[in-house]
């Protein structure tokens, strides 16, 4: 009983740091711009195939992927800033809303159609696939992977936007952006930063997605998108360690719910998300360390 | 004051007329598959018109129409589906209080019942979502769609799970389709026309400048959204009672996206635009379908739909009847040669 | 020679004018004020010369050249720094950052020079350093944004009220700072609304009444009269 419990808060840390990372990305270009944006998701489920074509189809080495697979996530996010959002900075939310999710659906069905309708199996370099067992708990190597990249990713981070005049600048900017104009920041400068970094991180996530279920889809992007969201909004939508905490306890919420209830209830594991959503919602919108946004 | 009224009236009355006279032309001289995509237009409007109101009018963008269709289908059609064939289709019989297992619905009441259910799931959605800014609503109305196809894959005694639903009764025809399309106009042409209308727009405007003014916002937000939902329902009761067939994946988002976009093509915020974007939409798809079928790339339709999407949000938000009404002012101008002022009226029954 | 020049100035928010016709200067050195009532468009003018607002018509002078057209980093660099109605100081960042994020657009090596200097002029500052900005009170977050722009090695320090929403005796503190910082050379253009404070500090004033300037000269010159006070200022 007591390894059935801890192998669950086992699985809860493991997915709970791949959703904090999703998060973290999402809340990247969030902060600055109260986006939520779609295509976040949409830029996971290319980043799991580019992945897959590197490593299957190209047989290029995972650190050589890894690398190519973030640069092309930056790129594409700089790209669609620059295509789809930029022109719309400064007017109505709803406007990047819309955009964004045209994105998305673009990104599904441009994935769809180049790729197939039908999922792929995912299979990571052999490395990752194996497995350890201690004290009765199973894991493997892509479970350490996924806690170990998201903590460096997640730590990196922190360090830039506490440490560095880019980071100081985009939190500025996220707070205030007319008075970070004023300081002569380059707040379109800033902007770009945030959809790069956002969009890389996005990339690895589509990779942790990907070596976690085992296979990848052009649709895959949809519930990523969403858990990203949930989980920023139960961490409290604007803070950065919020979303990270989010991460993790809606990753917990998954396991527990899924693992306590009987095996017929597993497909509504989807609809315990937004449920746990719509709690918060109702309970506490700013989240639990949200700022104060005008609701 | 009186006359003004009764003229309009006879305008709208007119215009359904002519509507109706077309219909029947079409009816006798087109063939039956453009008769029915001439039907899906229809339900595919109703829907949009519908959206039209939350997210065109009251500035609320809303994403869980699919799942408001959703309850609107599965609610009438469990309602009216035959009892001989229940037991055969594993469908359940009516409990006592809805008529008992003897019974089997009439059309309309039906319909009018999946709409009301509809409305209340809005009622509970709104409620505690509607207070909050934009995002939130989109995401929260977004799960809400989620869970009722969940539930309706999920709840197999009662829907037959993934499986759906065939064999449903077809009741609706273009018809019923149309004049149900003339009521919703209809109903939301009023609704504009009076002060919830104009407390709607105001809170499209600003939301903050709307309660200063002393607008409950909420309570107009939440009237926007449960009446939205109604029609909403009743597409979906139209729907699968002409389609005959319902699972629970058509009502997914791929669904909603679909009435976004000819939301936002149509254009949003008038009368005719959501009736131009569904036929514009539909029709396309229904151009496209060949080619994607022919040459097996599928997910062409929504690549296009998705680009089209993103082009208009770029360059022509007011969609295709906003730009109909700037040619109208444009020419207008020529004629006159003075100042016009080129806001969307929303009073008008024949927007363009 | 006039450190600002701005000429013929027209300003509107759309189909709104906030400002008709506009020329004053302001000359190396000086403290001058903008007066007038809510609505004057005294805010209006210094976002303008700031480079947020662009106006219809209308050029703007700094040491000579014609900065009508430069953007508002560009202006920032020149040395044309703005404190913002309302403070705006960013409160989720620590003091230090804030004072960091002043000096932003500066690529030069006298960044801890001007820290010990603001920390000299307002030492509240640097006991607070590490603290985040938004625990800090009223006047200790008017003397963050004044630092933050100090940071900014500005030639022409811009003020939108000082003084709004701080208690009198604050008031009069932040004022001796602004005094103390006009000595060691930078040029203030400040607005104003409770003239009171400021009469015996300016050199120069400058009225505007909806939009339009309406006297100028020395405070003396302005204030004596109470009907002019009355007329211009509502007394």
């Amino acid at each position: 009983m007591l390894t059935y419990i801890a192998q669950q808060m086992v699985n809860g840390f493991v997915l709970g740091s791949m959703y904090a990372l999703l998060a973290l990305g999402m809340t990247v270009v969030y902060g600055i711009l109260r986006l939520v944006n779609f295509a976040h998701g949409g830029l996971v489920t290319i980043g799991a195939f580019i992945f897959f074509y590197a490593l299957s189809v190209l047989k290029i080495n995972f650190a050589l992927t890894l690398v190519l697979a973030v640069l092309s996530g930056a790129c594409l996010g700089f790209l669609l800033d620059f295509v789809a959002y930029r022109k719309l900075r400064g007017g109505p939310e709803v406007a990047l809303l819309i955009t964004s999710l045209g994105v998305y659906i673009f990104i599904e069905n441009i994935t769809k159609l180049l790729a197939s309708p039908q999922p792929y199996a995912f299979r990571p370099p052999p490395l990752f696939l194996q497995r350890f067992t201690f004290k009765g708990i199973i894991f493997s190597n892509t479970d350490i992977f996924i806690v170990i990249a998201a903590v460096v990713i997640m730590v990196t981070f922190a360090v830039f936007v506490k440490r560095t005049k880019l980071g100081i600048a985009m939190r500025a900017t996220a707070e205030r952006i007319e008075t970070a104009r004023l300081m002569g920041i380059n707040t379109n400068k800033v902007i770009v930063t945030a959809f790069v970094l956002g969009s890389a991180i996005a990339t690895i996530t589509g990779f942790m997605w990907g070596a976690k279920y085992g296979q990848i889809s052009y649709d895959m992007g949809f519930m990523a998108g969403v858990k990203a969201f949930v989980a920023t909004v139960i961490g409290g939508v604007g803070s950065i360690p919020g979303a990270m905490v989010g991460g993790f306890l809606l990753g917990f919420a998954e396991i527990l719910l899924v693992g306590a209830l009987p095996a017929g209830f597993a497909e509504y594991r989807d609809a315990f998300v937004f449920t746990i959503l719509l709690i918060v919602l109702l309970l506490r919108p700013t989240g639990l360390m949200g700022r104060k946004e005008a609701l | 004051m009186n006359t003004n009224f009764l003229f309009k009236h006879l305008k709208f009355l007119a215009t359904a007329t002519i509507c109706y006279g077309l219909l029947l032309l079409a009816n006798y001289t087109l063939d039956r598959y453009t008769l029915y995509i001439i039907a899906l237009i229809g339900i595919y409007a109703i829907a949009t018109s519908s959206l039209n109101l939350t997210n065109g009018y009251t500035g609320l963008f809303s994403l869980g129409h699919a799942g408001f269709m959703a309850i609107g289908a599965y609610v009438s059609t469990l309602l009216t589906f035959p009892v001989r064939l229940r037991i055969a289709y594993n469908l359940p019989l009516l409990p006592r209080f809805l008529g008992g297992p003897e019974f089997q619905w009439p059309f309309l009441p039906a319909l009018i019942m999946g709409g009301l259910m509809a409305a209340i799931g809005a009622l509970l959605v709104g409620i505690p979502v509607l207070r909050l800014r934009g995002h939130y609503l989109s995401v929260a109305s977004l799960g809400f769609m989620v869970i009722v196809t969940t539930l309706a894959k999920g709840l197999k005694d009662i829907t037959r799970g993934a499986a759906g639903i065939q064999a449903i009764p077809h009741y609706a025809n273009l018809w019923w389709i149309y004049g149900w399309l003339i009521i919703t106009v209809y109903v939301i042409w009023r609704l504009l026309d009076s002060s919830y209308g104009r407390a709607m727009l105001a809170i499209r405007e600003s939301e903050i400048a709307a309660q200063a003014q002393g607008i409950n916002v909420t309570y107009y937000k939440i009237t926007a959204f449960v009446t939205s939902a109604f029609f909403a329902g009743v597409a979906g009761g139209l729907y699968a009672h002409f389609a005959r067939s319902i699972r629970p994946y058509e009502f997914s988002f791929s669904m909603t996206f679909y009435v976004v976009i000819m939301l936002i093509i149509g254009g949003s915020g008038t009368l005719l635009g959501p009736i131009i974007g569904a036929t514009t939409i539909t029709a396309l798809k229904y151009a496209l379908k060949p080619i994607e079928e022919g040459l097996k790339i599928y997910g062409l339709v929504e690549v296009i739909y998705a680009i089209l999407l993103i082009v208009v949000m770029l360059w022509w938000p007011q969609g295709i009847a906003g730009g109909i009404t700037f040619l109208k002012v444009l020419l207008l101008k020529r004629k006159k040669g003075g100042e016009e002022n080129v806001r969307i009226s929303a009073g008008k029954a024949d927007g363009a | 020679m006039s450190l600002l020049k701005v000429n013929n100035l027209h300003v509107a928010y759309g189909k709104i004018p906030a400002v008709t016709d506009l020329s004053f200067a302001v000359n190396d050195g000086q403290i001058v004020a903008l007066v007038g009532a809510n609505g004057a468009g005294k805010s209006t003018v210094l976002k303008t010369i700031v480079g947020v607002v662009k106006p219809i018509s209308g050029s703007i002078f700094f040491s000579g050249t014609d900065i009508t057209s430069w953007s508002a980093d560009r202006r920032v660099r020149a040395g044309i720094v703005l404190v913002p109605e309302g403070r705006q100081i960013f409160t989720t960042l620590s003091v230090y950052e804030n004072l960091l994020v002043g000096a932003y657009h500066r690529r030069d090596e006298q960044l801890r020079h001007d820290f010990e200097w603001v920390y000299t002029l307002f030492p509240v500052l640097k006991e607070r350093a590490h603290q985040t900005a938004g625990t800090l009170s009223g006047g200790e977050q008017q003397m963050l944004a004044l630092g933050r722009a100090l940071m900014a090695r500005p030639k022409l320090l811009l003020l939108d009220e000082p003084s709004l929403g701080l208690a009198p005796l604050v008031v009069r503190e932040i004022y001796q700072m602004i005094t103390n910082i006009c000595k060691t050379g930078i040029t203030v253009l400040l607005v104003e609304q409770n003239i009171n404070i400021i009469i015996h500090l300016v050199d120069y004033v400058y009225v505007m009444q909806t939009g339009e300037l309406k006297l100028h000269g020395t405070p003396q010159e302005v204030f004596t009269g109470e009907d002019i006070k009355r007329a211009y200022l509502g007394g």
